[in-house]
């Protein structure tokens, strides 16, 4: 999370992907670093799933990346 | 800082603390009490409840609570209270100040008459000074800042944007209370209204920014007066932010505070290695760009900018043979002022051959000449800093600072042909039409003269100003309050 | 935990702000930063192509390794070379 804080500081619009085992320490990051980036959780586990189910957790999240970076609803 | 009351339980009340030897010795007295008085006894321990034994110990008062709200110097302390009021108080032992206010005659058989208390741990150095910060917390209205456990306070700072450039001192609310200390002023009290953006600024916030520039709380009231003289209508500090030239407050210090906090007169005046000159000046900056908002790049648009800008703030020599700014500005030697003067950087006038006043002020008003153009006759202000070299010149001759003055400005008339526009080639000037007539370089008032610098050095000093009259900014006096 | 009182007027928020959005991702860069934990990868590969099957520009970027932040060279690079950055996958 410190890159998308440095990043948000030199002006780059960021969001930080994680899974949703993540979600407390995320927010103690945030917390701990005077900041509150755009994260965008995706479902617990990862490591044991396979590149399909991968895939589909990407296409599941793009939606809610696309409008944590922009200001407007994501193209489609 | 006024104790917080405590309702006290009628009765008679004393504190203790084990670690006194008298407390030991009244310990079969405060039993006896219990025993005889016909009301409650009531017994504080400042370190050991389990003391006194003899009464079956005490009320924990290790937080210091209740003795704090009784302001106690010593221990015992013997209360008599009626209605939740103290009504009597006496302290160490005495078998007759103990009878007297018990109305026990017989109190302590086998004791001494009298035995002087011990210091109450409230009067503990460290102890008292926790205490009256844990207070003064209580009181700052600022919104709190926590780091978060991975930010490194220097940085944080800057990440923040509250930094000129330079380093920060981290103002914690600890920092903050000890930095109130130097000031009488309550801390909610309105300073002055800050611009740009004409933020009501309050001593606390002040006090803030005197921490981050590394003020002492001794310096606090001289930033204060600072502040308010900076905001004046007249300072126009607004149309000195904004402005593409690039001059900044100057603060001159005058009266016996400069030598009370530490300021510097002489060598380096001007330059660094005093911690006064140095943050004082960088204060009232911080306040300007925190509080009023007005920052470089954004209201702050100066062209090039100066270094005088980070700080600029000297004191004069006091007792010399010219009298200081503030008594030819109307106050008295003893009082305390500050003077602001919207100043660019600083230059030398060498002179190291004039022998007479007369030859020098010829050097100075020379050098004057230039300050903004020699072409620009009134519109700009300028500050002469006459260094003790020089002086001895004028005080060698006799010449007072108003002979000084009149001399100088006689030589400061300038023939108008030769600032016309286009006159030597130059584009830069005044309306042909003023062609005839004779200009002072100064307006009335527009050039101030100080003393200040080291012992040796035949080299004064300029600082050019800013536009003077309504457009610009009109330098200012202040009383340095408490 | 170090506690510091708001020097300012205390006029915009105490928590650093998020720099502001484009309204559009159009014409804009758009890095891709894998921390390069296990599996990361794939997962980034997808959105990469989703966002280039949308007609984006998409750059990829990979830390030495997720247990440090990026190494500022890494960081300017990014900064210079892409408008907005999508950083993945933390578990």
């Amino acid at each position: 999370m410190h890159d998308i804080v440095n990043l948000e500081a030199a002006g780059l619009a960021g969001v930080f992907l994680a899974s949703t085992e993540f979600i407390d320490a995320a927010a103690a990051q945030a917390r701990a670093l005077g900041a509150d980036p755009a994260v965008v959780f995706v479902p617990h586990p990862i490591q044991d799933r396979t590149d399909d189910e991968l895939r589909a957790l990407a296409d599941d999240a793009l939606d809610a990346v696309l409008a944590s970076i922009t200001g407007s609803p994501p193209e489609r | 800082m006024t104790a917080v009351e405590t309702r006290l339980p009628d009765g008679l009340v004393a504190i203790v603390k084990r670690e006194c030897p008298t407390c030991t010795l009244v310990a079969p007295v405060l039993a006896e009490l219990r025993a005889k008085h016909p009301g409650p006894v009531t017994i504080y321990s400042q370190d050991d409840p389990s003391f006194p034994e003899t009464t079956g110990g005490a009320i924990d008062d290790r937080d210091l609570e209740v003795s704090f709200s009784l302001e106690l110097d010593t221990v015992p302390t013997l209360l008599r209270v009626e209605g939740g009021r103290e009504t009597a108080r006496t302290v160490g032992w005495s078998r007759d100040h103990w009878a007297e206010l018990t109305g026990i005659s017989t109190l302590g058989a086998g004791l001494p008459e009298y035995r002087p208390g011990c210091g109450s741990r409230t009067q503990d150095p460290a102890i008292a000074l926790a205490h009256a910060t844990a207070l003064g917390e209580r009181t700052l209205r600022s919104r709190r800042l926590d780091l978060g456990a991975e930010e490194d306070d220097a940085e944080a700072m800057y990440e923040r944007g509250w930094s000129d450039g330079l380093p920060l001192v981290p103002p914690t609310p600890a920092r903050v209370v000890r930095m109130l200390t130097g000031t009488t002023r309550d801390s909610q009290e309105i300073v002055a209204t800050i611009p740009p953006d004409l933020v009501d600024c309050t001593v606390e916030k002040v006090a803030i920014n005197a921490v981050m520039a590394g003020c002492r709380p001794e310096y606090l009231p001289v930033v204060l007066a600072a502040v308010e003289a900076a905001c004046t209508d007249e300072f126009n500090m607004h149309g000195l932010l904004a402005t593409t030239w690039f001059s900044g407050p100057v603060i001159v210090v005058n009266g016996p505070i400069t030598r009370a906090i530490g300021m510097n007169s002489g060598i380096n005046a001007l330059g660094p290695g005093n911690r006064a000159n140095a943050t004082i000046g960088r204060a009232l900056q911080l306040v300007i760009r925190n509080v009023g908002g007005g920052r470089p790049g954004a209201v702050d648009r100066a062209t090039l900018g100066q270094p005088g800008k980070y700080t600029c703030c000297f004191a004069e020599h006091e007792d010399a043979y010219w009298d200081t700014l503030h008594v030819e500005r109307g106050y008295r030697p003893e009082q305390n002022t500050v003077t602001l003067f919207a100043g660019e950087g600083v230059r030398g006038v060498v002179d190291q051959l004039s022998r007479t006043p007369e030859s020098l002020t010829r050097s100075f008003a020379a050098c004057l000449r230039t300050t903004a153009h020699p072409k620009l006759p009134i519109a700009f202000d300028a500050m002469l800093i006459v260094t003790p070299d020089h002086l001895r010149v004028y005080e060698e001759a006799g010449w007072s600072k108003a002979r000084f003055r009149a001399e100088l400005g006689a030589l400061l008339q300038i023939d108008g042909h030769e600032m016309v526009r286009g006159a030597d080639g130059i584009e830069e000037g005044i309306p042909g039409s003023l062609a005839d007539v004779t200009l002072p370089k100064f307006r009335d008032g527009g050039l101030l003269i100080a003393h200040a610098g080291g012992g040796a050095g035949l080299f004064s000093g300029i600082i050019g100003g800013w536009a003077s009259g309504k457009m610009g900014s009109e330098p200012v006096t202040r009383e340095v309050g408490s | 935990m170090t506690t510091l009182l708001d020097p300012t007027s205390e006029q915009t928020p105490g928590t650093r702000e998020r720099a502001p959005r484009p309204s559009t991702l159009e014409g804009r860069t758009i890095g891709l930063l894998d921390i390069t934990k296990a599996r990361g990868d794939v997962f980034l590969d997808r959105i990469a192509e989703r966002l280039e099957g949308l007609g984006h520009t998409v750059v990829r970027f990979a830390k030495p390794t997720f247990t440090k932040p990026a190494p500022i060279d890494l960081r300017h690079e990014i900064s210079t070379k892409c408008d907005v950055v999508i950083e993945a996958l933390a578990d």
